[in-house]
């Protein structure tokens, strides 16, 4: 600290006025949202009861119902509502699956295109190709309605004769349609995150493996992958967040998740946008669940790559509240 | 006299167009330590990774222990070897990288154990039984539990020995293993080196540090373009140069 003789000279921080002007201004922005959520607005009833006043007569007193804008007591009679519980149920085992297909083939499309054969290569590159190249809506519908264009699947040598087959319409059902549509898509998008994370990492770390004498698979197993992990994660958990909200499309197909859910009781009641709050609400609640459950993981992958383990909300909340506390401290001018 | 332990005659190896060795013959035998010097791209280091078959030579034929490397002679024809028989030439031998080439994601006694668990199938606590024998003997018993990112290059380097030598090579290869330290760090390493040529361990060595190939080499080979341009005991090669390029070469690094 610089000193002017034996005083020290008192520092002043700088003063950000635009930064002061911008929070009001957002501020006032929040403070509007808040109101309109709890605000109420007229049904167009009035309530009116008799009273007795002062002078001992009964008098009639009327005023207007009010309701909430966002009708929040619908939204609560219907948030644990049966059917959409089902409808929840029903959206996690779509996001779990498609995740499991969508990571098992990302892995293997993305091992695949980086194979020195251009006969698996090529293939893997098409596949991506193609189903990152088309919409998931478009792809959804098509596996619908592939019964189609194939009445029968059969099974048996290729161009040879079927030992086994099925109808079409028996296999694909909306389930298994929104299944293999939100799956094929989902492997698309992970081969490119797989690859890039196993591209990410360095060159000489397969060499050290090589000379150790680890065959291929073990170094890709023990030494690449896992360092791949800390560059796959963070984007991982986003394509799950994203696929919990994308297998809403599977609504399109008659899948009774929870967006059909609801839609199922407001084409009945009308009350869409409650309804829509709802289902909202569900979503909000699994991606924040979701989101914690992702930090945790990636503190984990980070092992090795840092020098210090990043800290838990928990433990950064306690070193903002001491450095909080000890700021002010200082400020009255006591030493810490 | 037994046979050699590494034995080179006219290896060839290109990179598109570039023929980076061009006929490179050298012998170096069990207990020798050879170091192997040369301007930069003179081929030195494409060698050192040729022997443990990181590099697939094009042309020549080179012998690790009497073995072909890469390859398997029946008759009159070569037939490629495959994935696993690669890795059982190279679990043989051991190298150390110019950059370290740590597993980055695992303690230094882990990076250390990798190799015995699952090459040659040693149990887990034999396997961290000798891993700290060998951390200890290059005085890291200490940092075990380290990340390599904790540790500071001199350090990664020798647990990067530690990790070679518990495969139990019958020969190590050294890819300018002090190249990449701060100048301060490079004479732990060396010591570590030297100890290790004392105990009678054959290595090969790409440096750029002569005092160590004058003190600890028995075997000096100075490559440039490709070839091995003068070769013998470093007290003769490096007193008295017989050729223009080696002098050359020399004057500029001592």
């Amino acid at each position: 600290m610089q000193t002017n003789g034996d005083e020290p000279l008192k520092v002043v921080p700088v003063r950000h006025f635009s930064r002061w002007l911008a929070a009001v201004v957002v501020g006032i922005l929040v403070a509007m949202t808040a109101h309109t959520l709890v605000s109420r607005i007229p049904t167009g009833e009035q309530i009116c009861r008799t009273v007795v006043d002062g002078a001992g007569h009964h008098v009639r007193r009327c005023h207007e119902a009010l309701q909430w804008r966002f009708s929040w007591d619908v939204v609560g009679r219907y948030l644990a509502d049966f059917n959409i519980i089902k409808g929840l149920g029903m959206t996690l085992v779509l996001t779990v699956l498609t995740m499991v297909i969508g990571i098992t083939l990302g892995a293997l499309v993305a091992i695949m295109r980086l194979s020195s054969s251009r006969l698996l290569s090529g293939p893997a590159w098409l596949f991506t190709w193609f189903f990152r190249g088309t919409p998931v809506y478009v792809q959804l519908l098509f596996w619908f309605n592939i019964a189609a264009i194939f009445p029968t699947l059969d099974i048996g040598i290729p161009f040879g004769p079927a030992v086994w087959h099925i109808d079409a319409v028996n296999l694909f059902t909306p389930f298994t349609a929104a299944l293999v549509a939100l799956g094929l898509n989902e492997g698309a998008y992970m081969s490119e995150i797989v690859r890039g994370g196993i591209v990410a990492v360095d060159e000489g770390q397969v060499e050290a493996a090589n000379s150790l004498g680890l065959t291929r698979f073990q170094t890709l197993k023990l030494v690449v992958l896992p360092q791949a992990m800390r560059v796959i994660i963070p984007p991982t958990g986003n394509e799950v967040i994203s696929m919990l909200k994308t297998s809403s499309l599977a609504s399109a197909v008659a899948v009774v998740e929870v967006l059909k859910a609801a839609q199922n009781i407001y084409s009945a009641t009308y009350e869409v946008i409650p309804l829509l709050i709802v289902a909202s609400l569900w979503y909000l609640l699994v991606t924040t669940i979701l989101s914690i459950g992702q930090y945790y993981v990636e503190r984990h992958f980070s092992k090795g790559s840092l020098r210090t383990v990043p800290l838990t909300p928990r433990q950064r909340l306690a070193r903002d509240i001491q450095g909080v506390a000890g700021k002010f401290r200082t400020q009255r001018g006591v030493r810490v | 006299m037994s046979q050699p332990m590494i034995e080179a005659s006219g290896v060839r190896k290109s990179f598109g167009a570039l023929e980076v060795l061009r006929g490179v013959d050298l012998v170096v035998n069990r207990g020798d330590v050879a170091c192997l010097i040369g301007p930069s791209g003179s081929g030195k280091s494409t060698f050192l990774r040729c022997i443990n078959h990181l590099e697939q030579h094009d042309a020549g034929r080179l012998t690790v222990d009497g073995q072909l490397v890469g390859y398997e002679q029946r008759g009159t024809a070569l037939y490629e070897l495959n994935d696993r028989q690669i890795c059982a030439e190279r679990s043989q031998i051991g190298m150390v990288f110019q950059r370290f080439n740590l597993f980055a994601h695992l303690t230094a006694l882990e990076n250390v154990t990798l190799g015995p668990i699952n090459v040659r199938g040693e149990t887990p606590t034999s396997a961290r039984e000798r891993a700290m024998e060998l951390l200890r003997s290059v005085g890291l018993a200490d940092k075990a539990q380290n990340y390599p990112s904790q540790l500071s290059g001199g350090q990664q380097q020798r647990v990067a020995i530690a990790r070679a030598l518990a495969m139990e090579p019958k020969l190590m290869l050294f890819d300018e293993p002090t190249s990449a330290l701060d100048p301060e760090l490079v004479g732990e390493v060396l010591d570590a080196m030297k100890q290790l040529a004392l105990n009678g361990m054959t290595m090969v060595v790409v440096t750029h540090e002569m005092g160590f190939a004058r003190e600890v080499a028995n075997q000096l080979f100075f490559l440039d373009e490709g070839v091995v341009q003068e070769s013998g005991h470093p007290r003769d090669v490096l007193v008295n140069p017989k050729t223009d390029r080696l002098s050359n070469f020399l004057s500029k690094v001592l």
